[in-house]
Protein backbone atom coordinates (compact mmCIF):
# COMPACT_ATOMS: atom_id res chain seq x y z
CA UNK A 1 0.00 0.00 0.00
CA UNK A 2 1.30 3.64 -1.25
CA UNK A 3 2.31 5.94 1.72
CA UNK A 4 -0.14 8.48 3.06
CA UNK A 5 0.73 11.84 1.82
CA UNK A 6 1.98 14.52 4.66
CA UNK A 7 -0.59 16.88 3.45
CA UNK A 8 -3.50 14.63 3.41
CA UNK A 9 -2.95 13.90 6.73
CA UNK A 10 -2.44 17.24 7.87
CA UNK A 11 -5.63 18.12 6.30
CA UNK A 12 -7.29 15.57 7.82
CA UNK A 13 -6.32 16.19 10.82
CA UNK A 14 -7.56 20.24 11.00
CA UNK A 15 -11.15 18.70 10.09
CA UNK A 16 -11.11 16.30 12.35
CA UNK A 17 -10.25 18.57 14.84
CA UNK A 18 -12.66 21.29 13.48
CA UNK A 19 -15.73 18.81 13.62
CA UNK A 20 -15.17 17.44 17.38
CA UNK A 21 -15.19 21.05 18.01
CA UNK A 22 -18.60 21.86 15.93
CA UNK A 23 -19.87 18.28 17.29
CA UNK A 24 -19.15 19.41 21.11
CA UNK A 25 -21.15 22.62 19.96
CA UNK A 26 -24.12 20.88 19.12
CA UNK A 27 -24.45 18.45 21.32
CA UNK A 28 -24.17 21.79 23.82
CA UNK A 29 -27.00 23.36 21.48
CA UNK A 30 -29.34 20.04 22.44
CA UNK A 31 -29.01 19.70 25.70
CA UNK A 32 -29.48 24.14 26.45
CA UNK A 33 -32.96 23.20 24.72
CA UNK A 34 -33.34 19.80 26.91
CA UNK A 35 -33.39 18.02 23.70
CA UNK A 36 -30.24 15.88 24.57
CA UNK A 37 -29.94 11.88 24.73
CA UNK A 38 -28.46 9.13 23.98
CA UNK A 39 -29.87 9.09 20.28
CA UNK A 40 -27.75 12.40 19.61
CA UNK A 41 -24.97 11.36 20.98
CA UNK A 42 -24.67 8.06 19.06
CA UNK A 43 -25.67 10.06 16.23
CA UNK A 44 -23.17 12.36 16.27
CA UNK A 45 -20.47 9.54 16.45
CA UNK A 46 -21.98 7.62 13.79
CA UNK A 47 -22.00 10.71 11.38
CA UNK A 48 -18.69 12.32 12.41
CA UNK A 49 -17.15 9.07 11.66
CA UNK A 50 -18.10 8.95 7.77
CA UNK A 51 -17.68 13.11 7.72
CA UNK A 52 -13.91 12.59 8.60
CA UNK A 53 -13.54 9.68 6.62
CA UNK A 54 -15.07 10.69 3.40
CA UNK A 55 -12.76 13.63 3.59
CA UNK A 56 -9.65 11.18 4.03
CA UNK A 57 -10.88 8.74 1.64
CA UNK A 58 -10.96 11.54 -1.09
CA UNK A 59 -7.28 12.67 -0.12
CA UNK A 60 -6.17 9.12 -0.81
CA UNK A 61 -7.99 9.07 -4.19
CA UNK A 62 -6.57 12.95 -5.18
CA UNK A 63 -3.23 11.89 -4.09
CA UNK A 64 -3.68 8.55 -6.32
CA UNK A 65 -4.75 10.79 -9.12
CA UNK A 66 -1.79 13.19 -9.10
CA UNK A 67 0.61 10.81 -9.99
CA UNK A 68 -1.29 10.42 -13.33
CA UNK A 69 -1.91 11.72 -16.57
CA UNK A 70 -4.87 14.02 -16.74
CA UNK A 71 -7.71 12.18 -18.70
CA UNK A 72 -6.72 9.45 -16.49
CA UNK A 73 -7.13 11.44 -12.83
CA UNK A 74 -10.15 12.70 -14.36
CA UNK A 75 -11.63 9.16 -14.39
CA UNK A 76 -10.08 8.22 -11.01
CA UNK A 77 -11.78 11.36 -8.82
CA UNK A 78 -14.98 11.53 -10.97
CA UNK A 79 -15.43 6.82 -9.73
CA UNK A 80 -13.96 7.79 -6.52
CA UNK A 81 -16.91 11.10 -5.99
CA UNK A 82 -19.40 8.52 -7.23
CA UNK A 83 -18.19 5.86 -4.75
CA UNK A 84 -17.70 8.33 -1.97
CA UNK A 85 -21.29 9.29 -2.69
CA UNK A 86 -23.05 6.06 -2.69
CA UNK A 87 -21.09 5.12 0.47
CA UNK A 88 -22.44 8.46 2.23
CA UNK A 89 -26.02 7.83 1.03
CA UNK A 90 -24.88 4.25 2.33
CA UNK A 91 -24.30 5.49 5.61
CA UNK A 92 -26.85 8.82 5.79
CA UNK A 93 -29.97 6.11 5.27
CA UNK A 94 -28.85 4.11 7.68
CA UNK A 95 -28.48 6.79 10.25
CA UNK A 96 -31.95 8.21 9.41
CA UNK A 97 -33.82 4.87 9.31
CA UNK A 98 -32.26 3.41 12.65
CA UNK A 99 -34.12 4.59 15.68
CA UNK A 100 -31.27 4.54 17.75
CA UNK A 101 -29.69 7.95 15.99
CA UNK A 102 -31.36 11.35 16.23
CA UNK A 103 -31.85 12.32 12.27
CA UNK A 104 -30.74 16.07 13.27
CA UNK A 105 -27.35 14.62 14.49
CA UNK A 106 -26.74 12.53 11.87
CA UNK A 107 -27.72 14.93 9.13
CA UNK A 108 -25.72 18.14 10.86
CA UNK A 109 -22.07 16.35 11.38
CA UNK A 110 -22.20 15.89 7.07
CA UNK A 111 -21.90 19.41 6.49
CA UNK A 112 -18.86 20.29 9.11
CA UNK A 113 -16.30 19.44 6.75
CA UNK A 114 -17.09 22.78 4.95
CA UNK A 115 -17.44 24.79 7.87
CA UNK A 116 -14.06 24.17 8.87
CA UNK A 117 -12.78 25.35 5.36
CA UNK A 118 -14.59 28.12 5.61
CA UNK A 119 -12.26 29.05 8.84
CA UNK A 120 -9.03 27.54 7.17
CA UNK A 121 -7.99 31.00 6.20
CA UNK A 122 -7.77 31.99 9.91
CA UNK A 123 -5.63 29.09 10.40
CA UNK A 124 -3.53 28.86 7.26
CA UNK A 125 -0.25 28.62 7.74
CA UNK A 126 2.13 31.63 7.07
CA UNK A 127 5.01 29.31 5.75
CA UNK A 128 3.27 28.15 3.06
CA UNK A 129 1.83 31.55 1.88
CA UNK A 130 5.50 32.23 1.21
CA UNK A 131 6.02 29.48 -0.66
CA UNK A 132 3.29 30.71 -2.73
CA UNK A 133 4.22 34.04 -2.67
CA UNK A 134 8.06 32.70 -4.13
CA UNK B 1 -59.09 6.57 -3.03
CA UNK B 2 -56.72 6.94 0.27
CA UNK B 3 -54.26 4.49 -1.28
CA UNK B 4 -54.40 6.63 -4.81
CA UNK B 5 -52.78 9.27 -2.83
CA UNK B 6 -50.50 7.44 -0.42
CA UNK B 7 -49.45 6.81 -4.08
CA UNK B 8 -49.12 9.93 -5.72
CA UNK B 9 -47.40 11.33 -2.33
CA UNK B 10 -45.14 8.19 -3.10
CA UNK B 11 -44.26 8.71 -6.07
CA UNK B 12 -43.93 12.33 -6.01
CA UNK B 13 -41.68 11.81 -2.98
CA UNK B 14 -39.00 9.49 -5.32
CA UNK B 15 -39.29 11.97 -8.34
CA UNK B 16 -38.19 14.78 -5.78
CA UNK B 17 -35.33 12.54 -4.59
CA UNK B 18 -33.99 11.48 -8.10
CA UNK B 19 -34.33 15.26 -9.24
CA UNK B 20 -32.22 15.95 -6.59
CA UNK B 21 -29.55 13.46 -7.21
CA UNK B 22 -29.33 15.64 -10.73
CA UNK B 23 -26.55 17.70 -8.57
CA UNK B 24 -24.36 15.11 -7.51
CA UNK B 25 -23.21 15.19 -10.99
CA UNK B 26 -21.57 18.17 -11.10
CA UNK B 27 -18.97 17.69 -8.36
CA UNK B 28 -17.57 14.54 -9.59
CA UNK B 29 -17.02 16.45 -13.51
CA UNK B 30 -15.61 19.47 -11.16
CA UNK B 31 -13.45 17.73 -9.29
CA UNK B 32 -12.28 15.55 -11.89
CA UNK B 33 -11.52 19.15 -13.95
CA UNK B 34 -9.90 20.65 -11.07
CA UNK B 35 -7.28 17.69 -10.46
CA UNK B 36 -6.42 17.70 -13.95
CA UNK B 37 -5.69 20.74 -14.02
CA UNK B 38 -3.72 20.39 -10.88
CA UNK B 39 -1.54 17.41 -12.29
CA UNK B 40 -0.58 20.02 -14.74
CA UNK B 41 0.47 22.48 -12.46
CA UNK B 42 2.91 19.94 -10.83
CA UNK B 43 4.40 19.18 -13.69
CA UNK B 44 5.18 22.21 -14.59
CA UNK B 45 6.41 23.20 -11.05
CA UNK B 46 6.91 19.86 -9.11
CA UNK B 47 8.28 21.80 -6.25
CA UNK B 48 4.82 23.49 -5.06
CA UNK B 49 3.18 19.92 -5.03
CA UNK B 50 2.29 20.23 -1.31
CA UNK B 51 0.34 23.34 -1.71
CA UNK B 52 -1.28 22.62 -4.94
CA UNK B 53 -2.32 18.76 -3.21
CA UNK B 54 -3.35 20.68 -0.35
CA UNK B 55 -5.26 23.80 -1.60
CA UNK B 56 -7.04 21.15 -4.26
CA UNK B 57 -7.86 18.88 -1.67
CA UNK B 58 -9.95 22.45 -0.02
CA UNK B 59 -11.19 23.13 -3.14
CA UNK B 60 -12.55 19.43 -3.68
CA UNK B 61 -14.14 19.21 -0.24
CA UNK B 62 -15.91 22.31 -1.18
CA UNK B 63 -17.22 21.45 -4.47
CA UNK B 64 -18.51 18.15 -2.79
CA UNK B 65 -20.74 19.62 -0.24
CA UNK B 66 -22.95 20.50 -3.29
CA UNK B 67 -23.41 16.99 -3.67
CA UNK B 68 -24.20 15.83 -0.31
CA UNK B 69 -26.50 18.42 0.08
CA UNK B 70 -28.46 16.74 -2.75
CA UNK B 71 -27.66 13.68 -1.17
CA UNK B 72 -29.52 15.23 1.96
CA UNK B 73 -32.03 16.70 0.18
CA UNK B 74 -32.65 12.79 -1.48
CA UNK B 75 -32.72 11.05 1.57
CA UNK B 76 -34.88 13.38 3.47
CA UNK B 77 -37.17 12.86 0.16
CA UNK B 78 -36.93 8.92 0.41
CA UNK B 79 -37.16 8.28 4.08
CA UNK B 80 -38.43 11.26 5.86
CA UNK B 81 -41.02 13.19 4.18
CA UNK B 82 -43.17 10.19 3.16
CA UNK B 83 -44.07 9.61 6.41
CA UNK B 84 -44.64 13.02 7.41
CA UNK B 85 -47.22 13.98 4.32
CA UNK B 86 -48.91 10.70 4.58
CA UNK B 87 -49.57 11.62 7.94
CA UNK B 88 -51.07 15.25 7.11
CA UNK B 89 -53.38 13.46 4.86
CA UNK B 90 -54.74 11.09 7.66
CA UNK B 91 -55.40 13.77 9.88
CA UNK B 92 -56.80 16.20 6.93
CA UNK B 93 -59.34 13.24 5.80
CA UNK B 94 -59.73 12.67 9.78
Amino acid sequence: MAKVDATVIKETKYISGFVIILSVLMQAVFLILNKWDYTVLLGNLFSDFFAVGNFYLMGLFVQKALGKEQDEAKKIIKASQQLRTLGMFVAIAVGVLVPCFNIISVVAPVFFPRIAISFRPLFKDKNSKDVIDK
Amino acid sequence: MLEIAVGIILGCCALGAGTAMIAGIGPGIGEGNAVAKACEAIGRQPESKGDVTSTMLMGCAIAETTGLYALVVAILLLFVAPGIFIDILISTIG
